[in-house]
């Protein structure tokens, strides 16, 4: 792939936190030099680590807590479009890193798409973006997963150009799993308009006893509303909604007998300008844990995920 | 009273404008329920709606007893509600002449609309206007011409029959003039898009999806084209989809330079879509 894309991203391994604060400062500080607008989301202990190496120059960077930050993943991308919109034509640098080591598996194949669509989304924005991977505690998916989707590399060796780079639609593709529901899901059949305020109120009940908080339940109400209407604008009958538990996660499983949205990236960001459609798949993976699309010989599915508050 | 005419009923959630309805009763019970059920889906929609009565102040009481208070006292406050007498309505001489009472009709659907709703409605209690028109033939002949002129000016009618007064073999007849008869029960409305006076606009509770969401861009539109500055009291909006909030902002956008569209008391929901979407204008103003 030949790269004149305006913006670059790069993986850095780190060994420990020193090296970490000494690298990730370095490149903050590289930016406030050249008045860049600097954007830091990582691990509170790791951001107050980055403001004691950096000094005064902490005053110009913007830090958000990765709780916050990734609070869902997908949230992250909204944080970089928004900034990149504050300061249009202004070049942002990014440091972006979370505790992958909490995250449900489901969220983890999320993180692994994340990393692919970062390459598409924001391709032609003056972003500089750099995910640090502690690398000593890298599990095999990851560790596979950054070597593929990250243009440039830096670990002990050095700085290089990423010869592994591959190409964000086929590693997308390969992501796009599809899992049935499970046989003990309890289901709604949804084929009318008039169906989805039942739909609403039957995921409302099941989250509530599931034992999922307030807000939480309220988002995934909202998700599950919008691919519902998606389903009906752009599906086929029939359409069903299916519930269950998933281990770590909670399922709201909407299946409709259509293609699906076709397009790889759907909803990876919003619609540039208001639009008739396009934003049900961006609203879910905004509320929820982590969003699986995919379709197989039976249609389309769409799996919206909550974390269990156990 | 056994006779039951061979027509479908009506579902009120889907009401096509101008569809002419009618029903049956034979007793003030079962009118009321036919009259409440017609009279709320209508102000649901936020169209007006005229109760002609045989007598205004009984409807009054019966309308503002079976609809929700609030909604009931609040209609008929803000002119939404409209109970009017037969003689009120249509004067009191007949000479065989349909056209007069054809053209007060039209007048009302005009005022309606220029007072702010999308349609005119009407439910109308029958027994004096069959003796007003003086025949049952007289009766058929007007619910024929009428079916034409509420189609083309897009008032939709319950047009309500006391089996007490209406023999068996005229009964069927009048059905057939109609396109469906009125339910005399239906499950609550999704959302009520009621009228409000002061500040002008729309005071919008319940569930807005892709099920009522047309209903209610048009209802703004309508109160829109009489003052483009537009008031929503959005307190008891218990839901919204991504596609509500798209439609109002596109209402806001088309508004001219001094209109705007101001969303009062809207709940958490509604922020957290503005706030997720980006879908926002300078001129739809989100007030606490």
């Amino acid at each position: 792939m030949t790269r004149t894309a305006l913006a670059s991203h790069t993986a850095l391994f780190y060994g420990s936190d020193d090296q970490f604060a000494s690298a990730v400062g370095a490149y903050l500080g590289e930016g406030v030099a050249r008045e860049e607008r600097v954007l830091a989301v990582v691990p509170l202990a790791k951001l107050e680590r980055l403001r004691d190496e950096l000094g005064q120059d902490a005053g110009a960077i913007d830090f958000v807590d990765a709780r916050d930050g990734y609070r869902p993943q997908w949230n992250v991308f909204r944080a970089v479009l928004d900034s990149l919109a504050s300061a249009p034509g202004r070049r942002l640098r990014v440091v972006a890193e979370q505790d992958l080591a909490a995250r449900t598996p489901a969220e983890v194949i999320d993180y692994q798409r994340l990393e692919a669509a970062v390459n598409v989304i924001f391709r032609d924005h003056p972003l500089t973006l750099l995910c640090p991977y502690d690398a000593g505690t890298l599990s095999t998916d990851l560790f596979d997963i950054s070597r593929l989707t990250h243009d440039t590399v830096i670990d002990e060796t050095g700085r290089r150009h990423n010869e592994q780079f591959a190409d964000p639609s086929a590693l997308l593709r390969g992501l796009a799993t599809v899992t049935p529901p499970l046989a003990l899901a309890i289901t709604l059949r949804c084929d009318e308009a008039a169906d989805l305020s039942e739909a609403r109120r039957f995921v409302r009940e099941h989250a509530t006893m599931a034992g999922l908080d307030r807000d939480t339940v309220d988002d995934l109400v909202l998700a599950v509303s919008e691919i519902l209407t998606n389903a009906l604008t752009h599906g086929r009958p029939p359409r069903r909604l299916h519930l269950y538990d998933d281990g770590p996660t909670w399922v709201c499983h909407v299946h409709d007998s259509g293609a699906g949205p076709g397009d790889l990236y759907a909803g990876f960001a919003p619609p540039a300008l208001p639009s008739d459609h396009g934003y049900g798949l961006w609203m879910a993976r905004q509320l929820c844990d982590a969003v699986d699309v995919g379709a197989d010989v039976t249609g389309t599915h769409v799996r919206l995920h909550a974390r269990h508050q156990r | 009273m056994t006779l039951t005419p061979e027509l479908a009923t009506a579902n009120l959630a889907e009401l096509e404008p101008g569809s002419h309805l009618c029903a049956f009763y034979d007793t003030d019970e079962q009118l009321a329920r036919i009259a409440s059920t017609f009279v709320t889906w209508g102000l649901a929609a936020g169209d007006q709606m005229l109760y002609v009565a045989g007598d205004d102040d009984s409807a009054t009481t019966m309308l503002t007893s079976l609809l929700d208070d609030v909604h009931g006292t609040q209609a008929l406050a803000s002119g939404q509600l409209q109970i009017r007498s037969f003689a009120d309505t249509y004067g009191g001489v007949h000479d065989g002449d349909l056209a007069p009472i054809e053209a007060g009709f039209r007048a009302a659907a005009e005022a309606s609309r220029k007072s702010g709703f999308p349609a005119l409605r009407v439910a109308a209690e029958m027994g004096d206007f069959a003796r007003f028109l003086g025949s049952p033939d007289e009766v058929l002949r007007w619910e024929r011409r009428s079916t034409a002129m509420q189609r083309d000016l897009g008032v939709s009618s319950v047009c309500q029959y006391d089996l007490r007064h209406v023999e068996d073999r005229h009964a069927a007849g009048i059905a057939a003039e109609h396109r469906a008869l009125a339910p005399d029960s239906h499950e609550p409305p999704l959302a009520t898009f009621l009228a409000d006076l002061d500040p002008w606009g729309l005071r919008v509770a319940g569930e807005v999806d892709i099920a009522n969401r047309a209903a209610l861009i048009r209802a703004i539109q309508s109160r829109a084209e009489v003052s483009p500055r537009v008031h929503l009291d959005l307190h008891g909006l218990t839901f919204a989809d991504v596609g509500t909030v798209r439609g109002l902002r596109a209402v806001a956008a088309a508004l001219p330079h001094d209109g705007n569209l101001v969303l009062r008391r809207p709940p958490d929901l509604l922020r957290r879509i503005l706030d997720l979407t980006g879908l926002r204008h300078q001129r739809m103003v989100v007030e606490p």
